[in-house]
């Protein structure tokens, strides 16, 4: 302490501390020049810089003149410095907004109470399933929340649409979530006649009813049925999934067979009992599900749900983006590697052409230690440049990334740059700095003194060093080579996705969703009416050439799937009703659609609620109940309807779900119906029309004219059900594949930063190599060889080394790709095409980083070369 | 490297020692405590300014010296050192060392 005091107070007075020892050195030379001693000793200069390191605070000054000294020399070469920093930040702000996401989204546990211990069991259960698992099960509580769908919110101003989640009435007390107002669902509201109750998400609650404090207690019409408001959500809460803004109890009412049996199929969750394992729970599973089974009112297949089983609710939750967001890390860690390559590489190049003034400062008496750490202190000073503007670059790169991701991801909303991640960045960026500090340090380190100063420059390269940088250089070409390989895969994917049939044309088409609730269609005769009108009055706007509605648009990702029963295909135990997409159109919709018909004729005004039903089925459907033979005449209807259906047409194949996949393994095939005859399955013994519909217009021109005028007429006709955007279908189909495009987008950037640094990296090596070699080259020059030789020479240097890298590099994306399968399309992962392109690309960069210092060995001047020297 | 001269030195770490005791017998000047230290160890011991000056100040700033100006045999203004109470304890305390180190090296040359 006191020395640190003295030291103080000597810093304050350091220019009277250097002229008395001046003046006590003079004294103490001339007292030995006056003969008295005789013998010199020492060095003076040596004797002032050490007493005067003893009074400063010596470490902290030297660190001080080593940053100043390495801000100095990054001002002399602002190129060397502003790549490596850029290098650096590309690579560490993606690592920085990955890890980010990765923690918010994979690490950081679910904000529940013991979150580890909620669970979800595998496959999805009828609602009478609840009962069975809460009363049976003695590992587990057990609750239900099924995934949202959307219903009207009316009486409140606007009718608007919502997604509404079905649950136990358990379910926050088992996920042990708390609501912010009011209260959670009772015990016993899951009854029928209790169950008129709702709980509002927190932005609905501010959005819809502007944050009223008073708004427990009051009622609401959700989908027609009165509700009570008994709570509002916490806004980080977002069960099951950030989509849905309000939840009601599932009513349990097993007189009600459709909807206690069938309707929506919900995931069961569960947490463990105090002291059950996760291995009690698994083992009880199957069992419960088996005596579901038994119970149903009609036969399921003997293998339903038979190898149910559990996982964490973690893993449940992040089940889709786990691989998206592995993958997207692994390739944001592979660019960081690429740029610790490259800077690693461009220091130890600088360090090397650095011999010469290493070699002075060491004659003149800097010990190697000081020399060591001043050029630690450069690569960690690059370090921490490159991390701060990595930081700035990382907050740009999570925007992006969350962009990638589906939004209803919980949680995605609340990832930010956070303290942790900073903190990462630094370790990250000291990490790199002493990593590709280290490697230059030692090279220096062994710099042989009077070989140096003698020489001046090299004449040939110190050998361990070289070997390392082509080694760098080899393993950044093949790192490279894995990035754009797999941004070339993709490219080719969403190529054939783009030539992908969708197998209707959404050109000039317009949409707009009307949604009246399901119970304004209890009499069908009045829907029809509804939607004869509205085609009518649609056909009256000026520059609408056709119009029809459907209940689903193609690639919207809906999906009315029903049972059905074929003709001469009888259901079994081990083969269930097979479930079909249904499609409930007006007359128009095929012509419309451009799909076409291949078979049969298409739908007339005469086919309506009166005249006998029929169907269009798609090619795939047909060829898939009656391989070979007309299915004009046969005969499919909805499970639960008696009288059977004639199948009058065939039309083409549509990708209705998405772009990649047509259908869902468990939809069997496709069928379409007149609206007027159409059922989206039956409740309560009663076939369903489907209320909402979209109504799709054909203009040659889009205007906001146009556009108002249709959804001020649907409005009209509609005056209590919610109507939505009208939207072109192009922009349907643009969103469906715009994830993938932004992946694309993404992978193509991290390509080109990757090509980039390689082509950086390799031309860095070989203007190094030819600097190196100037005398010797001069010397070949001088005994006769061409400049074609000397070109070659240099050709070879750096293609050798960008040939093992590629090689290297198939190597890796050959292990690699599989990896991306998943997000494939068309493109096999080892697709040689792409394969063999990218070699060709990389050796390309390879030949043309490799052409400015091949020009440049070849004319270099022997005389001047040999002279140098 | 290996380009650095060595001339015979004290043995490290015994030249504050050294300079403490040469202290102790009076105050003295930087070129005073080089000659003392060369007299009386019969010219064995010698000390360069680039140890001597470093050392003296390593001690000013531990507080065992104190440093005056003042006037030197033949007239020329000259830093005088002289010990302080610390200075006092601290030679006591690495006299007490030292020796017992120089018996253990003493007793391993005999012995072993």
């Amino acid at each position: 302490m006191r020395r640190a005091w003295r030291k103080l107070l000597y810093r304050l007075r350091r220019a009277q501390l250097e002229a008395e020892l001046a003046e006590e050195l003079e004294f103490h030379r001339s007292q030995l020049d006056s003969g008295q001693g005789g013998l010199q000793m020492g060095n003076i200069t040596r004797a002032k810089e050490e007493s005067r390191d003893m009074w400063s605070f010596l470490r902290l000054e030297r660190l001080w003149q080593d940053l100043r000294y390495a801000a100095r020399l990054f001002g002399r070469t602002p190129g060397f410095t502003m790549v490596a920093v850029l290098s650096l930040a590309l690579g560490i702000g993606g690592n920085a907004s990955m890890f980010s996401l990765v923690n918010t989204l994979l690490v950081r546990p679910l904000p529940y109470h013991e979150p580890g211990r909620l669970l979800r069991m595998t496959g999805v259960y009828p609602r009478a399933a609840l009962p069975v698992f809460q009363q049976q099960s003695s590992s587990m509580d057990v609750a239900s929340a099924s995934p949202g769908s959307a219903c009207n919110l009316t009486g409140e101003g606007e009718a608007i649409r919502v997604v509404e989640s079905n649950t136990s009435a358990n379910f926050l007390s088992v996920l042990g979530a708390a609501v912010a107002r009011g209260r959670a669902f009772e015990p016993g509201e899951n009854t029928p006649g209790r169950d008129q109750v709702v709980i509002l998400s927190n932005s609905l609650w501010k959005t819809k009813f502007r944050g009223d404090p008073a708004i427990v207690g009051r009622s609401i019409a959700v989908e027609g049925v009165n509700r009570q408001i008994v709570g509002v959500m916490p806004p980080a809460f977002s069960y099951p999934s950030a989509r849905v803004q309000l939840w009601t109890p599932a009513r349990l009412d097993p007189s009600k067979m459709e909807e206690y049996w069938g309707g929506e199929y919900v995931p069961l969750i569960a947490r463990l009992r105090p002291g059950a394992t996760l291995a009690q729970a698994r083992g009880e599973i199957p069992a419960l599900a088996g005596q579901v089974r038994r119970l149903f009112p009609f036969p399921m297949a003997r293998d339903w749900n038979a190898a149910a089983t559990a996982i964490s609710m973690q893993q449940d939750l992040t089940g889709d983006i786990r691989g998206r967001l592995i993958i997207l890390l692994s390739s944001v860690g592979l660019v960081l590697l690429i740029a610790c390559a490259n800077v690693a590489n461009l220091l130890l190049s600088r360090a090397t052409t650095r011999r010469k003034e290493i070699a002075l400062r060491t004659a003149l008496g800097a010990d190697r230690f000081r020399i060591v750490r001043q050029l630690m202190t450069e690569s960690i000073l690059l370090a921490c440049m490159g991390a701060g503007s990595g930081l700035l670059l990382g907050r740009a790169a999570l925007s992006m990334f969350k962009s990638m991701l589906p939004p209803s991801t919980p949680g995605l909303s609340s990832v930010e740059i956070d303290w942790p991640v900073v903190v990462f960045v630094a370790i990250l960026a000291l990490l790199t700095g002493v990593a590709f500090g280290i490697a230059p340090a030692l090279s220096v380190a062994q710099v042989d003194l009077t070989e140096s100063i003698k020489t001046g420059s090299q004449r040939s390269t110190a050998g361990v060093w070289t070997a390392v940088r082509s080694w760098l250089i080899a393993g950044e070409v093949a790192l490279t080579l894995i990035l754009v390989i797999s941004a070339g895969l993709l490219m080719k994917s969403l190529l054939r996705l783009a030539e992908a049939n969708p197998g209707f044309d959404p050109a000039h088409v317009f949409s707009v969703q009307i949604s009246p609730n399901q119970a304004a269609c209890s009499e069908r005769a009045g829907c029809i009416a509804l939607y004869d009108r509205i085609i009518a009055e649609a056909r009256r706007i000026a520059g609408v050439s056709e119009v029809s509605v459907v209940n689903t648009l193609p690639l919207d990702g809906e999906l009315p799937a029903i049972p059905v029963d074929v003709e001469g295909h009888p259901k079994s135990a081990d083969y269930p009703a097979p479930m079909l997409w249904a499609g409930a159109v007006s007359p128009g919709y095929l012509r419309m659609m451009h799909i076409p018909l291949l078979e049969g004729r298409q739908f007339t005004e005469a086919d309506s609620a009166q005249a006998a039903k029929v169907l269009i089925i798609t090619r795939a459907t047909a060829r898939h109940f009656w391989p070979g033979q007309s299915p004009i005449g046969k005969h499919i209807k909805s499970a639960a309807e008696a009288q059977w259906r004639t199948v009058i047409g065939v039309a083409g194949d549509v990708r209705q779900f998405s772009l990649a996949a047509n259908l869902p393994d468990f939809v069997g095939g496709a069928i379409y119906m007149p609206y007027a005859q159409s059922t989206v399955g039956a409740r309560q013994g009663v076939e369903q029309i489907p209320a909402a519909m979209h109504l799709l217009v054909k203009a040659r021109t889009d205007s906001p004219r146009l556009r108002g005028e249709i959804r001020s007429l649907a409005g009209d006709q509609a005056p209590n059900a919610p109507v939505g955007e009208v939207r072109p279908l192009e922009e349907v189909i643009a969103v469906s594949v715009g994830d993938f495009q932004s992946m694309i987008r993404v992978f193509t950037g991290f390509a080109a930063t990757a090509i980039l640094l390689a082509a950086i990296g390799i031309y860095g090596l070989v203007s190094y190599w030819v600097t190196q070699r100037s005398y010797e080259i001069g010397v070949r020059m001088a005994i006769g060889a061409t400049r074609q030789r000397i070109v070659s020479m240099v050709f070879a240097q750096s293609l050798r080394v960008a040939l093992f890298g590629i090689g290297a590099g198939v190597l890796g994306a050959l292990a690699c790709t599989r990896f991306l399968a998943s997000l494939l399309y068309g493109v096999s992962t080892t697709d040689p095409v792409i394969f063999a392109a990218v070699m060709a690309l990389l050796l390309g960069i390879a030949v043309s980083a490799t052409a400015v210092p091949a020009w440049k060995a070849a004319r270099i001047n022997p005389i001047q070369s040999l002279r140098a020297d | 490297m290996g380009t650095r001269s060595k001339p015979a030195e004290i043995l490290p770490g015994t030249l504050d020692l050294l300079i403490l005791r040469t202290l102790d017998a009076g105050a003295m000047h930087g070129y005073g405590i080089a000659q003392r230290l060369k007299q009386v160890s019969d010219e064995v011991l010698q000390v360069g300014e680039s140890s001597l000056y470093p050392a003296l100040q390593r001690l000013l700033l531990n507080g065992w010296v104190e440093a005056e100006w003042g006037a030197s045999e033949n007239n020329r203004r000259a830093r005088y050192y002289k010990l302080t109470a610390a200075g006092r304890k601290q030679l006591a305390v690495e006299r007490g060392e030292f020796a017992r180190m120089i018996g253990a090296i003493q007793k391993v040359l005999e012995l072993a």
